[in-house]
């Protein structure tokens, strides 16, 4: 084929490509639009009504919930700790896994990622309330106990219980995207960056990291962000001890049955969070070039 | 048999709550609503069912057929399984579905949102008046159910329902101590005891339900007051007695507060007598204890109604009838644990049950007992000592 | 590359041979390091089920007090009709949500490559704010607008029937369920497989195009099996979420489409029994034991077939990156 007809081929597969890319996007965007859309629309509505007599809403418009969002900061900076901490032990515990699994596993690298999320096919609850035999008094707690001769030694009902339940919860949240980012990185570069002498930490610095930082800014993002609305775990392993943004959410809308107050404070952490994920992605992709080139 | 026909359909459209109609109005919503209801094929067929539920139906002497299936949306194992196993072959209800929520809130929210399909539900009475103020349940038509004779006057005509129009009792109990009598061997007998008992001797070893409308119940009626105060001044005093016990409590747990007294973690706890039962025939725990608290307490009364759109009316009115059946009401009560309503029932039950006092509170006690305000169950300055008590926890 | 021809002195103190020795005496201590953290890590996540299923042995229905050895409580599971239904609707909303979210969110990913920049941000807000918003308050919001939709709909539709008994109308039920759990699952796999697709070699592909092969080829042949990790894991990822979802379901379920979770959560309001552990135990060994048999069918068809690389045919290899 000539030059001249190669090209005429690939403009007019761009033509068409228009087409192509409507159709790629068109299922999830009917279901953003329907599914996320149209009740955060509604949620948004509901932010400036008022509390109807018996529970629910009211239309109105005041601004009345959206001042009492700022009253009580405490279970916002509760739950800033916990996903902070959660997302950093989740890591700490994910990266070293992902990175063995991606480079180490060879051929059984499939068997055990799906034995990774098997566990998770059993119900939530009984997995945390398994934690409260594991922790509790007849068993390692138990164990501290006699070694460190104080009777009143408790892991449950500390954040340190929550921090556990919150990490085994979240962790194939992270493994998955840090796994299936370093999974295809290409080896050789490893063995030509140490055959260039580069010790182990440098070749980790300067070749695996880059590579698998999309997973990682991944990962962390999906294991933070449900991490910032948890409150059953620390509900059940931290014996109820904290008052989180969760909690709070659940009060109003199903306690206080006041829906306007609880929509106001759902509006205001979703923009703080959307905030804080710009700005998060921002900095962190800095200087690092997008393609725009199309990979079908 | 009326035809369902486009107006009637407008005016049930039109009864709907106010607010679903403005969010559409204002989204624009109706031809994305078109195009979702193709995509979504969320189909069942209409029920089999009789004529409207607006209109009362057919006298008990020519009972209209029973549908072959019944929704029900309950607490979790809230009915004898062999009870309904009876229901079914005796009506013919083929398809019988027992759906649970978790608690009262979970109910009321998936209603006010708009949720249906149900036939009968399990609410606790204080939330009727909100329902039927709010149109999710319908008036019962007591001549379709002769059972209802049988249920303890006075345990009917209380502020909830005062013509005992929307609802038939299930089962009552009340909100008080549990614990451990080998370990806790001072006299327990009242909140103040608890409450010193909690802060002294065994701080750090007491666990409360986590719902506010039943620990509210100790300060305010250690201080003489009723369990429904709204006042700021007492609720301050309240608030006071709380924060004072706030940094003594070891959890705050509805679902498994047995299980902390069980390992002896908790040894004190402000419970029901749901556990009670079972704590008492294991020989590790059959130490635990039930007090009614001498200044008073909280008394529930689970209820049945029927669903203002419930499908199936036929059946609904088949099973409420056949559930206050004594015999089947006794089988019941040996299930849950609960003390019936039903009059009839009573000499049915097991004397180790009746005998009792936690299952079935002796009169005097009874006369103690005081029911919960649906109007003051989301009173915001009561949710906000919650919150604050709760902050307060850790 | 060939390594520049030094005086072997010289290597040694720039690094080549001294380096090789220095990083092999930390190799293996590095490798064993990292052999004992995945394997600390998986005991981590088996510990709970351990606990499940030894527990389901116990003949207490108090949890927390060891009774004695007892196999009753999987036959109450086994003839509980309430979870048998309740499992079967969890399989239903989770496979038929899994497959749509994973459809959806791997279609687009590819597409939102080649999208303006500008609706491109929009695009990656809603993502993100799918994750952001927490599940009672879209669980709430979905359920109003179904009811809503409902309620304009339904009239319309009986009407459109003539009215009367037997007609179609639309209810909650599972498309509603997997309505709600396709939107987060959705986000969730276009994540994944964005963060594979970032940075995936283009060369092949533009090379494809070079040699006149349709996108569609370009796809099956180049794209999608380098994308087919990320598509694997979205796959189970999003399966797992619905089928573990106790929020969302609760809110948007109807009569009759309970899920496991569902009976679980009010389960507990009796206490954990060991009837829901001798459940979650059985759903393990059933997934263990097709696993197992899945790997032992692979490794004789293998040896049959006397072709080594044969076991990478096996699901495991489709997940490992193919060579």
């Amino acid at each position: 084929m000539t030059a001249i007809a190669a090209t005429a081929r690939r403009q007019g597969g761009r033509d068409r490509s228009a087409l192509l890319t409507g159709l790629l996007i068109l299922p999830a965007s009917i279901w953003y639009v329907f599914l996320l859309v149209a009740p955060l629309a509604i949620v948004v509505v509901m932010s400036f009504g008022e509390k109807a007599r018996n529970g629910g809403y009211v239309p109105a418009f005041v601004l009345d919930n959206y001042a009492r969002v700022l009253e009580r900061p405490d279970p916002f900076l509760d739950s800033l700790r916990l996903a902070t901490l959660g997302t950093i032990l989740t890591m700490l515990v994910a990266l070293p896994l992902a990175y063995f699994l991606a480079t180490r596993a060879g051929r059984r690298k499939g068997l055990l990622v799906l034995l990774l999320v098997i566990p998770f096919w059993t119900s939530f609850l009984i997995r945390t309330y398994s934690w409260l035999i594991i922790l509790g008094p007849r068993a390692v707690a138990s164990f501290f106990q006699d070694l460190l001769g104080d009777e009143r030694f408790r892991i449950l009902g500390t954040d340190l219980a929550v921090l556990i339940g919150v990490t085994y919860g979240y962790l194939p949240l992270m493994v998955f995207p840090i796994y299936v980012t370093l999974e295809r990185m290409d080896r050789t570069l490893v063995e030509a960056s140490k055959d260039l002498g580069a010790g182990r930490w440098a070749t980790f610095r300067q070749i695996t990291l880059p590579i698998a930082l999309p997973g990682l800014i991944t990962g962390s993002i999906l294991v933070f962000i449900p991490m910032m609305g948890e409150y059953v775990i620390p509900a059940i392993l931290g014996y109820g001890q904290t008052f989180l943004i969760g909690n709070a959410l659940v009060l109003d809308f199903l306690e206080a049955r006041h829906w306007p107050a609880g929509a106001a404070k759902a509006v205001g952490l979703i923009a703080v969070m959307l905030i804080t994920i710009t700005a998060y992605l921002w900095f962190l992709n800095r200087g690092r070039q997008t393609r725009d080139v199309s990979v079908l | 048999m009326a035809n369902r026909d486009l107006d009637w359909y407008l005016r049930q459209a039109a009864r709907t709550r106010v607010n679903r109609r403005s969010f559409l109005a204002a989204a624009g919503l109706v031809g994305g609503g078109a195009a979702l209801a193709a995509c979504t094929g969320g189909a069942t067929t209409a029920p089999t069912s009789a004529p409207g539920s607006d209109a009362p139906s057919v006298g008990p002497t020519t009972a209209p057929e029973v549908e072959s299936e019944f929704f029900l949306y309950n607490w979790s194992d809230y009915v004898n399984p062999e009870n309904i196993e009876t229901f079914k072959a005796e009506f013919g209800v083929s398809n019988y579905v027992y759906d649970t929520f978790a608690n009262n809130e979970e109910l009321l929210a998936k209603l006010t949102g708009g949720a249906s399909g149900y036939d009968v539900a399990c609410p606790t009475a204080e939330f009727i008046p909100g329902m039927v103020e709010e149109g999710f349940i319908q008036k019962l038509d007591k001549s379709r159910i002769p059972n209802y004779a049988h249920i303890d006057p006075n345990l009917l005509s209380q502020s909830w329902d005062p013509n005992n129009e929307y609802h038939i009792p299930k089962d009552f109990g009340t909100t008080g101590i549990l614990y451990r009598s080998k370990v806790v061997t001072e006299p327990l007998t009242s909140w103040r005891e608890f409450y010193d008992l909690a802060t002294g001797k065994y701080s750090q070893r007491v666990v409360m339900v986590d719902s506010l409308g039943d620990v509210l119940v100790m300060p305010l009626k250690m201080l003489g007051y009723s369990l429904n105060e709204t006042d700021p001044a007492k609720l301050d005093e309240a608030r006071a007695l709380l924060m004072d016990l706030a940094p003594h409590i070891l959890a705050l747990d509805s679902d498994t507060y047995q299980d902390k007294l069980s390992t002896e973690e908790a040894v004190l706890c402000l419970g029901w007598t749901g556990p009670l039962l079972e704590l008492r025939a294991n020989p590790e725990t059959e130490d635990t204890k039930y007090v009614v608290p001498s200044e008073g307490t909280l008394f529930w009364l689970d209820t049945w109604v029927m669903l203002a759109d419930a499908p199936h009316p036929n059946a609904s009115y088949a099973w409420l009838d056949f559930i206050h059946r004594p015999d089947i009401q006794a089988l019941e009560t040996e299930y849950n644990g609960y003390a019936t309503p039903n009059v009839e029932a009573k000499p049915l039950v097991s004397q180790e049950l009746l005998d009792d006092p936690a299952i079935f509170p002796p009169d005097d006690v009874m006369s103690n007992l005081e029911g919960a305000d649906y109007l003051v169950t989301d009173d915001e300055g009561r949710l906000d000592l919650w919150a604050d008590f709760k902050s307060a926890l850790g | 590359m060939s390594a520049p021809a030094v005086p072997a002195t010289v290597a040694g103190r720039v690094g080549r041979g001294r380096s090789r020795a220095g990083i092999d005496r930390f190799g293996s201590l590095v490798e064993g390091a990292f052999r004992t953290h995945a394997v600390l890590a998986y005991a981590f996540l088996y510990l709970p089920i351990v606990i499940v299923i030894v527990f389901a042995f116990n003949a207490n229905r108090l949890a927390t007090i060891w009774t004695e050895f007892s196999t009753d409580w999987f036959g109450v599971a086994l003839g509980n009709s309430v979870v048998q239904a309740a499992l079967r609707n969890s399989l239903i909303v989770a496979v038929a949500n899994a497959v749509l979210a994973t459809l959806f969110g791997t279609m687009a990913a590819l597409g939102l490559q080649r999208v303006p920049k500008r609706l491109r941000i929009v695009f990656d807000a809603l993502t993100y704010v799918s994750i952001i918003v927490p599940e009672i308050v879209i669980a709430l919001a979905t359920l109003v607008f179904f009811a809503s939709v409902f309620d304009i709909v339904n009239p319309v539709l009986l009407d459109l029937q003539g009215g009367g008994t037997g007609a179609f109308k639309l209810s909650f039920g599972h498309a509603t369920i997997v309505a709600a759990h396709v939107l987060f699952n959705t986000s969730l796999v276009l994540l994944l497989v964005r963060a594979r697709l970032s940075g995936m070699d283009r060369t092949m592909v533009e090379a494809s195009y070079d040699l006149f092969a349709t996108p569609w080829r370009t796809f099956r042949q180049i794209t999608f099996p380098q994308l087919l990790p990320a598509i694997v894991a979205g796959f189970l990822l999003a399966f797992t979420f619905s089928f573990d979802d106790y929020v969302i379901t609760t809110f948007v379920s109807g009569p009759g489409s309970s899920t496991l979770p569902l009976y679980v959560f009010g389960q507990i309001k009796r206490g954990v029994s060991p009837e829901t552990n001798a459940v979650a135990a059985m759903i393990f060994a059933f997934t263990i034991g097709v696993l197992l048999l899945g790997q032992v069918l692979l490794l004789w068809q293998a040896r049959r077939s006397g072709r080594r690389g044969a076991a990478d045919a096996s699901l495991s290899g489709m997940i490992a990156e193919q060579r």
